[in-house]
């Protein structure tokens, strides 16, 4: 288990990552934002946000769990669950 | 550089008139964040422009190449990998490495490398252009171990080198190190399978970020380097000349003294390419003399001046080397063994680089010469290149000359037997000519540079020409060492660029440039694109001699104010005037 890092922290490096994929938004909106609440989240973009992802905290993401990683809070939980793994 | 940083650095602010950079990129995978690295990239070396990159088809990289459009294109990156020669050395497609299909894999990518080729020199004609081989390993298709080199591996290896030796003698199309890249992204680092296969992007993201790094400091390098000053003993070789005598000093492997060899010759190599290389030592003149008459000397006396040797500080050897160069001190490399002499020099130059000559440390050494190789390397070494020493120990003789007692300029530049050659066209071509626009900063009408595809387009004009300058005398010959760029308009001409080389200057050239042109153009005004930078005052000058004074800046000379203000010239001219 230590990998864990507490949640504020990996919170603020994952509302950075969206922010570099989604620059016009704001923190309130990226900890909210969800495939449908944002215009920009294409497959392109989602690619892009995955990959910043990886390279932020270091895991591995299958490109087959990209459906999936449809929101905020999605991507989060998948983060901190490969980070405890 | 990581992705989220490259992200970044593309989202910066741009003032609203920043030029473009745009630049097409041919690739047959999915450009994805490669696309991103290397706007990133090339927006950190050139942080003033707008970098625009445009894309083709995925898995089309020959048919990318040959519709690129030249309008509106100022580079061509063209990224190879194998499966662009072949869709069976790629893993997105099933199309068989039975033993018997290799021979066929062979041939056809053989035949792929002869349409690139073909693709590349058309779109290389008209812009500047830029290839990475293929960076990841082949598929492991072939049925030796993998420690055991397939001799269809070998064929394939082979067919990729001569193809890319071919495009490297052409001048402008670079072709990106694969050892350097080596260097910077190791080889079974690079390859992304599930990218591959599920997104057809086939690099781990380290590898896309050095691939783009490198392949954007192709595209806009820095200006290299112009001149070293080394220091002699412990340095140019081993031993202090003044306790060691002439014979004591060495530069031999017995004497374990061979990395002062290996300096010689890598300093009589920069040499050779027209790199500038000077002594400051303090040490006995007389001695000095004597050691450089050894003959087992790697390096000639005659490639290194000024040699200046005295009991002083250094840096007022530094500030006489560079007044004989004529060049700023930001172009220049300083050498010692001595930390204190390169503090002493740093404090009066600290624009110039500085390196410490590592006389015990083989692996801070062998950095050495790679950073100088680096610092002065250029892709083509010209005729001026080797002739500039020479050139220059001429400007300083007929400076010696022309401040002796009782002797005027029109004396010395009648007895100079000065002869300038004119060649006016169109000839683009002219590498000299492009490279003296790029880095000339005194005599320069207005310090505006050329890209490439700029220098290109500037004569799609009709009415635009070139004109280039070569000068010769008793002194010695200085090559080709002035440029205009103008545009006709009947009885006017307007000069958009005119520069010339420092080593020029007091010949009056630039009298016979506009005097030529008056002449054989049969003028009777020419204008000036002029404007006032930090560095132009020589021209800022000359324009004062000839139009009016504060000079404005839409400068106009007539042809009857020009023949009244114009000094005696002594040169004979010879001109080639093409259509």
């Amino acid at each position: 288990m230590h990998n864990l890092e507490p949640m504020h922290h990996l919170e603020h490096r994952l509302v950075r990552c969206f922010s570099s994929v989604f620059p016009d938004l704001d923190e309130e909106q990226i900890r909210n934002a969800s495939i449908e609440s944002v215009p920009g989240w294409h497959s392109l973009a989602s690619v892009t946000l995955i990959s910043v992802v990886q390279e932020e905290f270091g895991v591995q993401v299958s490109l087959t769990d990209l459906p999936n990683l449809v929101s905020f809070s999605a991507v989060q939980n998948y983060v901190q669950h490969h980070l405890a793994s | 550089m990581k992705l989220i940083d490259a992200l970044a650095v593309i989202r910066r602010p741009l003032p609203g008139n920043a030029p473009f950079l745009r630049v097409s990129l041919a690739c047959g995978f999915t450009p994805l964040h490669f696309e991103t690295f290397l706007t990133a990239a090339l927006r950190e070396r050139s942080s003033a422009e707008r970098v625009e990159i445009t894309t083709g088809l995925f898995g089309d990289l020959a048919g990318n190449i040959e519709g690129i459009r030249p309008a509106g294109c100022d580079a061509l990156v063209a990224v190879l990998e194998w499966q662009d020669l072949d869709l069976r050395l790629g893993v997105r497609n099933l199309g068989g490495w039975r033993v018997a299909e290799l021979p066929d894999i062979v041939k056809s990518a053989q035949r792929m490398l002869a349409r690139l080729e073909k693709a590349i020199l058309t779109a290389a004609a008209s812009i500047p252009t830029y290839i990475s081989l293929p960076t990841l390993p082949l598929p492991p298709l072939f049925t030796t171990p993998s420690q055991q080199a397939s001799a269809y591996e070998l064929e394939l290896r082979q067919a990729l080198s001569t193809f890319a030796a071919s495009l490297a003698t052409q001048t402008r199309i670079r072709i990106l190190s694969a050892s350097h890249l080596d260097e910077i992204s190791p080889p079974s680092n690079r390859f992304d399978v599930q990218s591959e296969l599920l997104a057809g992007f086939p690099y781990q993201l380290s590898h896309a970020s050095a691939l783009a790094e490198l392949l954007a400091a192709l595209i806009r390098n820095p200006s290299p380097k112009k001149g070293l000053i080394t220091d002699l003993d412990d340095t140019l070789w081993s031993g202090i000349l003044g306790e060691n005598g002439v014979d004591g000093v060495s530069w031999h492997i017995d004497q374990k003294a061979h990395i002062h060899g290996l300096y010689q010759q890598l300093l009589a190599s920069l040499a050779s390419a027209g790199i500038l290389t000077a002594v400051a030592s303090k040490n006995e003149p007389a001695l000095v003399q004597q050691a450089f008459e050894r003959e087992d000397l790697l390096i000639d006396k005659q490639s290194l001046y000024p040699i200046d040797v005295h009991w002083g500080p250094k840096s007022e050897s530094v500030r006489r080397i560079l007044k004989t160069w004529n060049i700023a001190a930001d172009s220049v490399i300083f050498i010692d063994d001595s930390p204190m002499e390169l503090a002493e020099v740093k404090a009066v130059f600290p624009e110039m680089e500085f390196l410490l000559f590592p006389k015990t440390d083989y692996q801070a050494f062998w950095q050495l010469l790679r950073r100088l190789r680096d610092a002065f390397g250029k892709a083509i070494v010209s005729e001026e290149d080797s002739i500039r020493l020479d050139s220059i120990r001429a400007a300083a003789a007929l400076e010696k000359s022309s401040n002796g007692e009782g002797t005027s300029l029109d004396s010395f530049l009648q007895d100079a037997k000065a002869s300038v050659t004119i060649a006016f066209g169109k000839e683009k071509e002219d590498h000299r000519a492009f490279e003296l626009i790029n880095k000339t900063n005194q005599f320069n009408l207005n310090g505006k540079r050329l890209t490439e595809s700029s220098w290109m387009a500037y004569f799609n004009d009709p009415t635009t020409f070139l004109m280039t300058v070569s000068y010769e005398d008793k002194y010695g010959a200085l090559g080709k060492i002035a440029v205009l760029l103008g545009r006709m308009g009947g009885k006017a001409a307007t000069i958009d660029y005119w520069v010339m080389s420092c080593r020029a200057f007091s010949r009056r050239i630039e009298h016979q440039c506009l005097g030529w042109l008056f002449e054989n153009l049969d003028l009777q005004e020419i204008g000036f694109a002029y404007q006032p930078t930090d560095r132009n005052k020589p021209i800022q000058d000359f324009l004062a001699g000839i139009a009016a004074t504060p000079l404005p800046t839409d400068v106009r000379v007539s042809r009857a104010d020009f023949a009244e203000k114009c000094p005696p010239l002594f040169h004979q001219a010879k001109a080639t005037v093409n259509a």
